[in-house]
């Protein structure tokens, strides 16, 4: 139970972290249509970016003939900075913070390159304008003026600012010879209006400004479109977006790896906690089982108690009523002779049927002595009451009251070693030793020698009987102290079969014990030992 | 006893899960396809004017209810000015008036420019304030001075008319809602395009699409230098340029007024004075008064000026037809008539 609560406390734990690593990889969950736009647009701005350098490049030098490709790229360029504003959501959080601060970045290159993109648009057209019209204006000029007389040195200095202008386009130090040369020919501005030409000389010489002056604008504003770092930010970004899709990779990765291995995890420890589980209760069953047989055994065994304690019973009722008949019997049958005859009887006679009712009576009282010992220790209510007695007059009391009524038919050798002084229930000591010694002189020919020993020695008191008697056989011993039960060789003795019974119950109570030893036709010797200094005990309770 | 079969069930169920959870991550999605981008530097032919592209991507349900809206005075703040009356259908959507005037709103600062084309125009205003037609909508919407109004208001009050949330409801999932308000108009106003005009015809081969003098006239148009401006789809829209390159075109018009200064009002660069959106000249024979101060009543007024003030010429005489002949090949399609 212990296994399985452990397993499956696991079980949910490993749950528990799959839902959330679940969740995580969903979350996180690598989108690869997001991932090709996403690298789509930065491929995208950075080609449509190029392109940008080259259409401005292509405009300076007149080779662009309209804008719409460079406006065209810079609203892609926008549409695209919106684009990769949307950040995939699959990024790892913590380096998106990054990404968005390479993408503002790269924003303001955009909006600082778009700005001087506008300027270099209107300053270009206007460049480029002068730039076409102006070869076209000097020569229609010169053209106009050279056949006239008055005008060679005019000529001669148009062609002059015409190489000037020339030359400035390739290379800008010759604008110090614009400059000089624009004012020999303004010089002569008076042989051009008297020829009708002023104003065309005028405009002439504006181009010839706009050229000198505006071009290095328009030459620096395309050094500043060229150097504003929208391709190196755009890198950055890419640079920054490529780690963390990488990340994310590896992430994902990793968290497939444990997912797989969770979900093993989940599926090795469930299929144990099902193997488990049918085990279990395969031994639960088992135990279940055993249960009820054991029950069964019980009810069985205490089903046989109960019949043997009937059949006791039914053997005591059966016995006493028998036992007790013979004395009655011997009562009345002598009664009734005294009644009838007892007038006719000598006094001889009637005292000998007298002392037969005497006998009888005694036996009956022994006897029911004997009943109610056992029948007491069987209700529990058997108890030791000790006191303070000598041992050793108790001892010879008890052996000259039985010489006494077996009529010296035995000699006791009876002997007493040790303290007499002893706390013990008198009754119940008198039970014991009456009946064992009792049994001594019943079961032993008349004559031979039945000997008693007492010792008593620290805490306990010593008792062995010992006869020279028929002895008990080896089978009958185990049924010995059972109330009613006789060896087998004892048919011609007359007895009740309660005396070793009341012995044992009577040991029982003084917490004392008894052993036996015995050869069948040698002799018997029963040995007790009880503690000897009693306390009075609730028997009841043991 | 009672307690033993549930855990059991729990762990096939886990097992299972376990299982599922373990195939599940094994999928894969396949990537989308790329979807085909325009190249903005692919031109169809080496002129410094482009032809309109014939083919539209706009969704007719929307450009009806946009134009619909365009002319739907409840736009405004106070439910009196529609789009239509500084836009004039008669006119090209323009203003015939040098400046617009509306009921109840000042005199407009500059001339009212039609509405063909407007989505070519790579910056929206005529000091070039707007990158989109979405940002332009807004500010003419707000403006106290034109519409007065909010998409918010417009759409509460255009649901108080009975059919306007039915309409809506046909052309956006969403029905009527302040946003929907603004897209369907923006709808509309780019599907305002006029291809197939006589000079694009021309460009794509078609050499008697336009008249001999017209063809001298394109050829003057660039030697003159007004292609290295006016170029591009729209002939115009695609840079900023100065007011009087040349020569000081205020001074000689009579003094200077705020809205003369053009860009620098948004900018306040120096630079930027006098700087104007080079506007379109698609259509531009129907489009007069031309210039942001609506001063050139003809084309050939218009095209002599321009020469001056910027190029620095004085046109030769017959020039300024030619030109005007050339810019009436200008005058595109629109729904299959003149607009």
């Amino acid at each position: 139970m212990k296994a399985s609560f452990f397993l499956r406390s696991a079980l949910g734990v490993l749950i528990a972290a799959f839902a959330v690593l679940t969740f995580y990889a969903v979350r996180y969950a690598i989108d690869d249509d997001e991932h090709a736009r996403y690298t789509r647009d930065l491929k995208r701005w950075q080609t449509l970016d190029t392109g940008l350098d080259e259409a401005v490049l292509k405009a300076r030098s007149g080779l662009l003939t309209q804008y719409d490709p460079v406006v065209g790229a810079v609203s892609e360029l926008r549409r695209l900075e919106r684009s990769l504003r949307r950040i995939p959501r699959f990024l790892p959080a913590k380096g998106t913070a990054a990404l968005a601060a390479r993408l503002d970045a790269s924003s303001g290159a955009l909006a600082n390159k778009e700005g001087l993109i506008e300027s270099f648009k209107t300053e270009n057209s206007v460049v480029q304008t002068s730039l076409h019209y102006f070869p076209l204006l000097a020569t229609s000029l010169v053209d106009r003026v050279h056949n006239d007389p008055a005008a060679p040195e005019l000529t001669a200095r148009l062609q002059a600012l015409v190489s000037a202008v020339m030359l400035f386009e390739v290379s800008p130090e010759a604008a110090p010879r614009v400059v000089s040369a624009s004012a020999d020919v303004r010089e002569h501005q008076t042989v051009a209006v008297k020829l009708g030409r002023g104003r065309d000389l005028d405009v002439a010489l504006a181009h010839a400004r706009i050229i000198v002056e505006r071009k290095p604008a328009v030459d620096s504003l395309v050094q500043q479109i060229l150097g504003v770092p929208t391709t190196k930010r755009a890198a950055l970004v890419q640079e920054s977006y490529s780690a963390l899709h990488r990340a994310a990779v590896d992430a994902e990765l990793a968290r497939k790896q444990w997912l797989f291995a969770l979900a093993l995890a989940v599926v090795v420890l469930g299929l144990t906690e099902v193997i488990l589980g049918v085990r279990r209760s395969a031994q639960a069953l088992e135990k279940v089982t055993l249960e009820l047989y054991r029950a069964n055994d019980a009810l069985a065994v205490e089903h046989e108690k109960e019949r043997q304690l009937g059949e006791l019973r039914t053997r005591f009722v059966a016995m006493t009523s028998h036992e007790f008949r013979t004395p009655l019997t011997a009562i009345v049958s002598s009664a009734e002779l005294l009644q009838s005859f007892g007038g006719h009887w000598d006094a001889e006679r009637r005292v000998e049927h007298l002392a037969r009712i005497r006998l009888a009576a005694g036996t009956m009282q022994r006897m029911l002595e004997d009943v109610l010992v056992i029948g007491r220790a069987e209700a529990g209510v058997l108890r030791a009451s000790p006191s303070p007695i000598r041992l050793d007059e108790f001892c010879k009391r008890l052996v000259e009251t039985l010489e006494h009524s077996s009529k010296q038919s035995h000699a006791i050798h009876y002997t007493f070693l040790g303290d007499p002084d002893v706390t013990l229930d008198e009754r119940l000591l008198q039970h014991v030793l009456g009946n064992l010694l009792g049994n001594a002189i019943k079961y032993s020919a008349p004559g031979s020698d039945v000997r008693f020993d007492v010792r008593t020695s620290g805490e306990e008191c010593q008792f062995a009987v010992k006869d020279a008697g028929i002895g008990i056989p080896a089978a009958d011993l185990p049924r010995l102290f059972m109330s009613f039960s006789r060896a087998s060789n004892t048919e011609h003795v007359a007895g009740t079969g309660l005396g070793l019974a009341v012995v044992k119950k009577a040991l029982d109570v003084q917490h004392g014990s008894i052993r036996v030893e015995s050869e069948l036709g040698r002799g018997t010797a029963f040995f007790v030992t009880i503690p000897r200094r009693l306390t009075n005990i609730d028997t009841t309770l043991t | 006893m009672l307690f033993r079969p549930r855990p059991r069930a729990f762990a096939v169920r886990a097992t299972l899960l376990g299982a599922a959870l373990a195939l599940l991550g094994c999928k894969r999605p396949t990537a989308a396809p790329e979807p085909p981008e325009p190249d903005p530097f692919e031109t169809t032919t080496d002129q410094p004017i482009e032809p309109l592209p014939l083919e539209l991507d706009v969704q007719p349900g929307k450009v009806a209810l946009g134009e619909r809206l365009f002319g739907e005075p409840l736009l405004s703040g106070d439910g009196k000015v529609k789009c239509s009356d500084c836009h004039l259908e008669s006119h090209a959507l323009a203003d015939e008036r040098p400046r617009s005037a509306v009921a109840g709103r000042p005199e407009s600062p500059v001339n009212s420019p039609t509405m063909y084309n407007v989505r070519y125009l790579y910056k929206l205003g005529w000091s070039g304030r707007f990158d989109s037609l979405e940002t332009h909508n807004d500010a003419l919407m707000t403006n106290p001075n034109v519409m007065a109004s909010t998409w918010r208001g417009a759409a509460e009050r255009l649901a108080r008319k009975p059919d306007y949330a039915e309409r809506f409801r046909a052309v956006f999932p969403d029905g009527l809602t302040p946003e929907n308000v603004r897209a369907a108009l923006i709808e509309y106003e780019r599907s305002l395009v006029t291809p197939n005009a006589p000079f694009d015809r021309y460009l794509r081969g078609d050499q008697s699409a336009i008249a001999a003098d017209a063809k001298r006239g394109y050829a003057l148009f660039k030697s003159y230098g007004c292609a290295s401006c006016h170029q591009g789809k729209a002939v115009g829209g695609n840079m900023l340029q100065r007011v009087g390159v040349m020569r000081d075109y205020f001074t000689d018009r009579g003094g200077v007024k705020p809205p003369d200064f053009g860009r620098y009002n948004l900018t306040k660069l120096e630079r930027d004075r006098f700087v104007f959106r080079v506007p379109s000249l698609r259509n531009v024979a129907l489009t007069a008064p031309y210039f942001h101060d609506g001063s050139a009543p003809t084309l050939e007024n218009a095209v002599t000026v321009m020469a001056r003030y910027q190029l620095g010429r004085e046109l030769e005489p017959g020039d300024a037809g030619l030109l005007a002949a050339f810019l009436r090949t200008l005058t595109g399609e629109y729904r299959g008539k003149a607009p």
